[in-house]
């Protein structure tokens, strides 16, 4: 904080801010994340954070929702502009009597992916 | 939301080979159910299982990794509970590979104008709400632990004085060192048949005294007179409990008495009762008969037909009614009656064809009629 000039602004700042954070947890508290309350609470309670606020759980659930959403959201777009190559490819090879599986992606190594994230902690 | 994994097929075999489900199987469902919803409501409408397991994953390592900047930094500011101020600064914390507006900005006093939360804001007004699809019970669910009891519960005291009773008892002497388990007690042949035999005469007579007790009470209802068949049966029991094998052919007078109160009493409602219990002595007439066709009385007032009923006798012995529960007693004096040998037993069976053969012939004769 910068020290003696602001003396009056940082009180009726802090009331300001007060208000607004309770506002906006009021808000939090009125949506419904999709992510359930308990399954947050349970790994949160895995890596030590303790709170008995609700309010607080339902932010980290809408703040996972979140990213989760831009994530696919991102995804999304990308699947629908990549061209439909390997679609039309598919569709030719079922034609001649090709049955190929298509490699989903590929990994480094043989056991990438294999271990769940859980247990790295 | 169809499903279009075909890579799969190797993983599920590999769940398929070890089917223990770890603690952390129901949590990661839980997740993957979420984040199907998510992407549902984003626009998407096949999702393949690989690519659904690793959402879920990230979603989880999202989470774990929150909790975790949370509380270092409300541990750094010497607190063991986490507040607001620690989450906004753990979503910027993770926010920052990809940076979020207002960076740049010195924190002012207010947090709710940083960056993330403004973009949490905005998310909350934006997006649909949709909740999860199912009711998610509390969970871990804590199982009650079984204590062992203490020396004070048990009300034992301990062995050593060290020891202070309320702590847990100490096993049982069983548990550890090689115990008796059973008494064991010297048997002796002769001891054990005199025991046998005292309780199948034991047997018997209360057997006895439970059908004189029945024609008692048959009697004082119909008003028949019967006295000369119970001071009979009143003196053989009181005489001696070798009755059966001693005497086949008093036996046999106790159950005729018996059988002549059926038609007197069949009028009365109260002794349908004595009347089923006395057909369940049928069986055991039939028995009777046999040993009394060689010494008859004229005592045969038997009105109807009898059904043959073959009982599993040993030769030599007599038994009153079986469908009593008195199997064990059944076995009991089939044992006795071996020590008296085997000495009637075709002659029995003999007897029992021809009085079979003759019955079905009377029938004929009635059936006619």
């Amino acid at each position: 904080m910068n020290g003696q000039t602001s003396h009056q602004q940082p009180k009726d700042g802090r009331h300001d801010d007060d208000a607004a954070l309770t506002e906006f947890l009021a808000s939090l508290m009125d949506y419904t994340p999709t992510i359930p309350d308990e399954l947050v609470e349970h790994y949160l309670a895995k890596s030590g954070f303790q709170c008995p606020d609700a309010r607080l759980t339902r932010l980290v659930a809408v703040a996972t929702q979140k990213f989760i959403a831009d994530v696919a959201t991102d995804a999304l777009q990308q699947c629908k502009a990549r061209p439909a190559v390997i679609k039309d490819k598919r569709d030719k090879q079922q034609k001649y009597g090709v049955n190929v599986k298509h490699q989903e992606y590929f990994a480094d190594t043989p056991s990438a992916g294999l271990d769940p994230a859980s247990r790295d902690e | 939301m169809s499903d279009g994994g075909e890579a799969e097929g190797r993983r599920d075999e590999h769940n398929d080979s070890n089917m223990r489900f770890g603690a952390d199987e129901y949590s990661r469902a839980i997740a993957r159910v979420a984040m199907a919803q998510i992407c549902e409501g984003i626009g998407f409408e096949g999702f393949n299982e690989s690519a659904l397991d690793s959402l879920a994953d990230i979603a989880i390592r999202y989470v774990c990794e929150l909790g975790k900047t949370s509380r270092l930094y409300a541990n750094l500011a010497g607190r063991m509970s986490c507040n607001i101020f620690d989450i906004v600064q753990g979503l910027e914390d993770m926010g920052t590979p990809q940076g979020f507006t207002g960076a740049s900005e010195v924190h002012s006093d207010c947090v709710v104008s940083s960056g993330a939360i403004r973009e949490i804001k905005e998310y909350l007004e934006t997006a649909d709400e949709v909740p999860f699809g199912q009711p998610v019970p509390h969970f871990p669910v804590i199982s009650e632990q079984r204590m062992i009891p203490s020396f004070l519960q048990m009300g034992e005291t301990p062995a050593f004085k060290c020891v202070p009773p309320w702590l847990p008892a100490f096993p049982d002497p069983h548990t550890y060192l090689q115990t008796p388990v059973w008494n064991e007690r010297q048997s002796d042949a002769r001891t054990d048949k005199i025991e046998l035999a005292r309780q199948h005469r034991k047997a018997e007579r209360s057997l006895l005294s439970l059908q004189q007790r029945l024609i008692c009470n048959g009697s004082s209802v119909a008003t028949t007179s019967d006295e000369p068949y119970n001071e009979e049966n009143g003196l053989e029991v009181n005489n001696n409990g070798n009755l059966i094998f001693e005497n086949p052919l008093d036996a046999g007078k106790i159950v005729m008495s018996k059988i002549s109160i059926p038609p007197k009493l069949s009028s009365q409602a109260h002794a349908e009762k004595k009347v089923s219990l006395l057909e369940t002595f049928a069986p055991a007439i039939e028995a009777m008969k046999d040993g009394l066709e060689s010494g008859s009385d004229g005592e045969n007032t038997i009105p109807e037909k009898k059904a043959p009923v073959f009982l599993e006798l040993k030769g030599g012995k007599k038994l009153f009614g079986e469908p009593l529960d008195l199997r064990i007693r059944n076995k009991a004096v089939g044992r006795a009656a071996l020590w008296f040998g085997h000495n009637g037993e075709n002659d029995d069976k003999k007897r029992r064809v021809e009085f079979i053969l003759r019955q079905s012939l009377e029938n004929q004769q009635e059936l006619p009629q």
